[in-house]
């Protein structure tokens, strides 16, 4: 077990503080509007009291070497600013690679600083805190430190908005967002304009995944158009939505102000790498290798951009590379892994993940994995087939006689529809509880997905890891292995939308009930524009703008996955993922596999859905930014739930078989299928009932109820191998129920299919029921009319070596007596 | 180990003994529902246990006492309101019924209070204490009770009620555990139906009742991702393990008499051998324990042949 090194508030006492000169003032003023050359131009006309100043200044500017200079005159005058000057040479050297040189200054800083901080400005504080921050990289507790020092700045300057900064970003590197937030909120409220504040809030909650972090860069570059930090996010954000062009801009944008800035060059050296600019790539390589002869830091940023893109491969590599640089690279061991476990190399991934753990005992991410990969050894390992199952025993149990063989006959349609065979076993981890899963995939716990893959590792929920009925666990694990073929065929270079949108139609094309479909809310963002075209999908997936987009995105990337297959084929799909594998952007791919251009995809996709939709979309109102649903469609269901439940039948009837021929394909929640379902059924219309059921059962993957209304109609119209179908579809939503498992072992049986008989009284024993040797019983009675008579006797001798007086296993024992005598079994019932 | 062994043996021993001439009282009181829902589920886990009252522990009508809030809302079953006067003179007639060595069974379901003897159950009207129930049991003393209180917060009547040949069973581990409890439910179709039958032997023990309904209960609470707001408790497991409800009446024909002792030293051995099997090589056990257990078949064969039972 591994205890998390919590940061707290040190105690702070008020002290004294006192007014910088007004031309400090002046100039931070500019620096902080993004006016540099006035600001430096004031500087430099204010001597040596101002040196430390104007090195500040130049850094900011790239200028570095002349920086050196301006900090060197500030050390040997002994001016005031001399402490904060020793820092800033300090971290310069840190970042050109000189870590020894850095260390050795943050050493004698901090040193001075244990010694007699009393005698401390507020500005050498914060000195301290720098040096310990730096020192922090050797020896993890010095965050306390330097947590303490911006501390005691505060307390002498209540108005030192640098201090503020600092403990925020301290907070925000050692993954406490809360307190970064807060601190950064402090800073706003003596200045609400403060772009290094409003630059903290952007990474706090790209931090916490909140969506507004985009606006917050955006706000903090308003105030500040040379913040080359928040030009660095900007282009860290484009570049994860993939924006390539985008991402290169801003990078530029931050060099053209800070040609010196490493974050920059490493930016730019990652967006050339994903957009396949080679000569870009080598320019930004050579410029990063001139600031630091041994830039770790641009290859864990290329490692870390490259994984983001699901290029696992590349990712190793290039952590690698950063590592060979410097082994203590948190960032880049971080990335090595956590790859390395994505890739199924566990024990390697252990193991480089407990080096990161020991330097940065700070981090969430590899502590939680940490802790999950010593739950994980009582996890149980089946090899079936192609596949490798790793689960907790209980789950191994109970989903594995389904998983496996649905999983092998996905393997085979998928082969043989993407043209490409994905190496084996294809690793699927089951975890029983959301929280694990969620830490296997994102290191926290908190993600929304259902399941996810890594290209041949897939990680996912076991349906007892959520509510009943809340997600179908057989097309989530034909979805995520949809991407091992779709990943796998496409170098893992095949955008998101595209991934996801074919493992959306993938998992429609397994089971018509599988699969998102069409919805209310769906068409009415579509119609009130809050879906993106096809040009920009990947923004849905990656900055959506709104609770809901990304499940908007999923279908809609499924949609226009359907229509290029309808409208190019399925070869059409198999080209593009190739030319994605060959390092062509999408706007290439699009030319040269579908004849478009983006826009023009925008366009043939606008109208292929509205003529597809035709009918629903004209009783359906555009929805608003609230996502309010309305239309004649959405009144007419509601008039008529009302009808039914003012005990007007007939007239509910009516309405409600209005709206149906409004949006006919409309099967979810609320459906009317499902409200005329039951009027029928009430009326003793079974045949009327069951029309109006499948119309659910047939499109909704969660439709548990339906489902099971569906087998009882069909059982009491005599349609006994009909109704195990539903009950079948059940088990694919909530496989636990052992009622649902008994009940298909009886239609089994009477139908005459002993070997799904057998099957279903096996699934009833895994699931471990109450009364177990009822279950075992039943199942050695399967055996015995499948005709496996030492099976047979096998199991009810087991039956009654615990319960001897079980009267109905006794009298099996007599009917079996004649039969040969079984192997026996070691372990009792 | 084998200190153990012995007692597990002679508690399956008494389990498997006929109840003989001893008669079954049963006294189901429940509480006020509070709300349509509850007062609903209450009746019907009244009725269920009522049926098989009758039905299958061939309870006489006068032996079955059946108390709630408002005995229209069933009035078959319902025999009287389940008010403190009633419940006392509940207790006395049946006191007056019983003879030594008879069962009697208690069965309380309702919202709970209180604490500790002051421990209770809402009923119309004031509500009788844990203590006043001590108080009514002690007409008992030469019979088995078993006293189950199914309702939340009833951990305390535990330590009020327990004692020689009494079997207290509460839905809750202490009076603290008050929210809405889902006990009484499983408890009572584990004992009135075959589901909790662990060893098959066609008789509910209160232990089984019991074991299937914490299951049960655990289950459910899993089932939801709810973190599990009630823990029952039973004592005493010894005691719970003799008393049972239910299976065939004893037949008085000496032929089936021999079958049937033939039978049990028969299923005695099978305990005895399985006791050894951990010594012995695995065909040799799995050959004798087929003899011993198709012998006992053929037993069962000829009592139901002798019986005319199917």
């Amino acid at each position: 077990m591994r205890r998390m090194i919590l940061m707290c508030m040190l105690a702070t006492t008020p002290g004294a503080w006192r007014q910088p000169p007004d031309v400090r003032i002046q100039i931070r003023a500019l620096v902080d509007a993004g006016q540099l050359g006035e600001a430096e131009r004031m500087a430099r006309g204010g001597g040596v009291v101002l040196a430390s100043l104007l090195g500040d200044i130049l850094v900011e500017r790239g200028k570095l070497a002349e920086a050196d200079s301006a900090y060197q005159v500030a050390l040997n005058a002994d001016a005031t600013a001399r402490r904060s000057a020793e820092a800033a040479l300090a971290e310069l050297a840190l970042e050109r690679g000189n870590r020894n040189d850095a260390l050795r200054r943050a050493e004698t800083l901090a040193s001075e600083y244990e010694r007699t901080s009393s005698q401390f400005s507020a500005d050498d504080h914060v000195a301290a805190g720098r040096a310990f921050v730096i020192l922090g990289s050797r020896t993890p507790d010095a965050a306390r430190s330097a947590l303490r020092a911006f501390d005691d700045a505060v307390a002498h300057d209540a108005r030192n908005v640098d201090a503020r900064l600092r403990i925020g970003s301290l907070f925000l590197d050692r993954y406490n967002s809360p307190d970064a937030k807060a601190a950064f909120n402090e800073v706003l409220k003596q200045q609400p304009r403060n772009a290094r504040a409003l630059l903290g809030l952007s990474r706090v909650a790209d931090f916490e995944g909140k969506d507004d972090a985009m606006g917050l860069v955006r706000a903090s570059l308003a105030e500040n158009p040379s913040l080359v930090g928040a030009h660095v996010l900007l282009a860290r954000f484009h570049l994860e939505a993939e924006h390539y062009d985008s991402s290169s801009a801003e990078a530029r944008a931050a060099l053209g102000i800070n040609a010196s800035s490493m974050a920059a060059w490493s930016l730019l050296g990652a967006t050339a790498l994903l957009a396949g600019d080679s000569a870009q790539y080598a320019a930004a390589l050579a410029a990063a290798r001139r600031l630091n002869p041994r830039p770790a830091a641009f290859f864990a940023e290329i490692a870390d951009a490259v994984v983001k893109q699901r290029r696992y491969g590349d990712a190793v590599r290039f952590a690698r590379e950063a590592l060979a640089l410097d082994s203590t690279s948190v960032r880049a061991l971080g990335v090595l892994g956590t790859t390395e476990l994505r890739s199924g190399n566990l024990d390697a991934g252990r193991a480089t993940l407990e080096k990161a753990f020991a330097l940065d005992p700070f981090n969430l991410w590899h502590k939680n994995t940490l802790d999950l990969l010593d739950e994980m050894r009582g996890f149980r390992t089946v090899d079936r087939g192609r596949f490798r199952f790793v689960a907790p025993p209980k789950e191994a149990e109970a989903l594995l006689p389904s998983l496996a063989p649905l999983l092998e006959a996905a393997f085979d349609t998928l082969a043989r529809l993407y043209q490409y065979v994905p190496p084996v076993p294809v690793r699927l981890e089951i975890y029983s509880r959301h929280a694990d899963f969620s830490v296997r995939t994102v290191g926290l716990a908190g993600l929304g997905a259902l399941g996810v893959s890594f290209g041949p590792v897939l990680a996912m929920d076991a349906p007892s890891a959520r509510d009943r009925g809340d997600f179908n666990w057989g097309s989530t694990a034909w979805h995520e292995l949809t991407h091992t073929f779709t990943l796998g065929s496409s170098g893992n270079r095949a955008p998101r939308w595209l991934s996801e949108g074919l493992s959306v139609l993938e998992e429609r094309r397994a089971r018509s009930e599988w699969g998102a479909g069409v919805t209310v809310e769906f068409l009415a963002a579509y119609l009130g524009g809050r879906i993106r075209p096809v040009s920009r999908l990947n923004d849905g997936f990656v900055r959506p703008r709104y609770e809901g987009e990304t499940i908007f995105s999923y279908y809609d990337a499924s949609l226009v996955c359907e229509m290029i297959e309808q409208q190019n084929g399925m070869s059409a799909i198999v080209a593009m993922l190739q030319a994605y594998r060959d390092g062509l952007e999408t706007s290439v791919v699009f030319a040269r596999v579908l004849r478009s251009t983006p826009e023009q995809m925008d366009v043939r996709f606008d109208a292929w859905l509205r003529a597809k939709f035709s009918v629903a979309m004209k009783s359906i109102a555009a929805s608003d930014e609230k996502g309010s649903t309305g239309g004649a469609f959405v009144s007419a269901v509601r008039a008529g739930a009302d009808m039914l439940a003012r005990q007007q039948p007939d007239s509910a009837r009516e309405t409600l078989l209005r709206a149906q021929a409004m949006f006919p394909e409309y099967a979810s929640s609320g459906a009317p299928a499902l409200l005329l379902a039951a009027i029928a059924r009430d009326k003793g219309d079974l045949r009327g009932a069951l029309e109006q059921i499948v119309r659910v059962t047939q499109h909704d993957e969660t439709s548990l109820e339906a489902n099971l209304l569906e087998a009882d109609l069909r059982e009491k119209l005599g349609d006994v191998a009909g109704a195990m179908i539903p009950l079948q579809r059940t088990t694919w939503i909530w496989p636990y129920d052992v009622g649902v498992h008994a009940r298909l072992a009886e239609l089994a049986a009477r139908i005459g299919d002993h070997a799904v008989a057998v099957s279903e009284r096996r699934t009833v024993l895994a699931l471990n029921p109450t009364d177990a040797l009822e279950a075992r019983y039943q199942l050695a009675r399967a055996l015995a009319e499948a005709g496996d008579t030492a099976g047979a006797r096998t199991e009810v001798l087991r039956v009654l070596e615990a319960a001897p007086s079980f009267e109905r296993a006794q009298s099996l024992l007599l009917d079996l007596r004649t039969a040969p005598t079984p192997d026996h079994q070691e372990d009792s019932a | 180990m084998r200190r153990a062994l012995a007692l597990s043996l002679s508690a399956g021993l008494v389990a498997v003994m006929p109840a003989g001439a001893q008669q079954t009282h049963v006294l189901v009181i429940s509480g006020l529902g509070g709300t349509p829902q509850y007062r609903k589920a209450f009746i019907e886990t009244a009725a269920l246990l009522a049926d098989s009252a009758r039905a299958r522990w061939h309870v006489a009508d006068s032996s079955l006492i059946v108390l709630a809030e408002d005995p229209a809302l069933d009035p078959s079953r319902i025999t009287g309101r389940s008010t403190r006067e009633e419940v006392a003179s509940a207790f006395l007639r049946l006191s007056r019924r019983v003879k030594p060595g008879d069962v009697l069974l208690v069965f309380l379901n309702g919202h709970g209070g209180g604490e500790g003897a002051a421990s209770r159950v809402n009923l119309p009207g004031p509500d009788p204490t844990a203590a006043d129930y001590a108080s009514w049991l002690s007409g008992f003393s030469r019979q088995t009770v078993v006293f189950v209180n199914a309702a939340s917060g009833s951990g305390d009547f535990v330590p009020v009620l327990r004692g020689p040949g009494r079997v207290i069973v509460t839905a809750t581990k202490t009076a603290i555990e008050r929210n809405e409890v889902m006990f009484a439910a499983p408890f009572v179709r584990g004992l009135t139906t075959g589901a909790a039958d662990a060893d098959k032997d066609g008789r509910l023990s209160v232990m089984e009742a019991f074991e299937y309904a914490t299951r049960e209960v655990a289950n459910a609470y899993e089932a939801a991702h709810t973190l599990q707001t009630e823990h029952a408790v039973l004592s005493d497991s010894a005691l719970a393990r003799t008393v049972a409800f239910g299976g065939a009446r004893p037949s008085d024909d000496p032929r089936v008499v021999a079958l049937v002792g033939d039978r049990q030293r028969l299923e005695t051995d099978v305990a005895m051998l399985r006791a050894r099997k951990s010594g012995m090589d695995s065909v040799t056990y799995a050959r004798e324990l087929e003899r011993l257990l198709l012998l006992i078949a053929e037993r069962s064969r000829a009592i139901r042949a002798i019986s005319g039972t199917p």
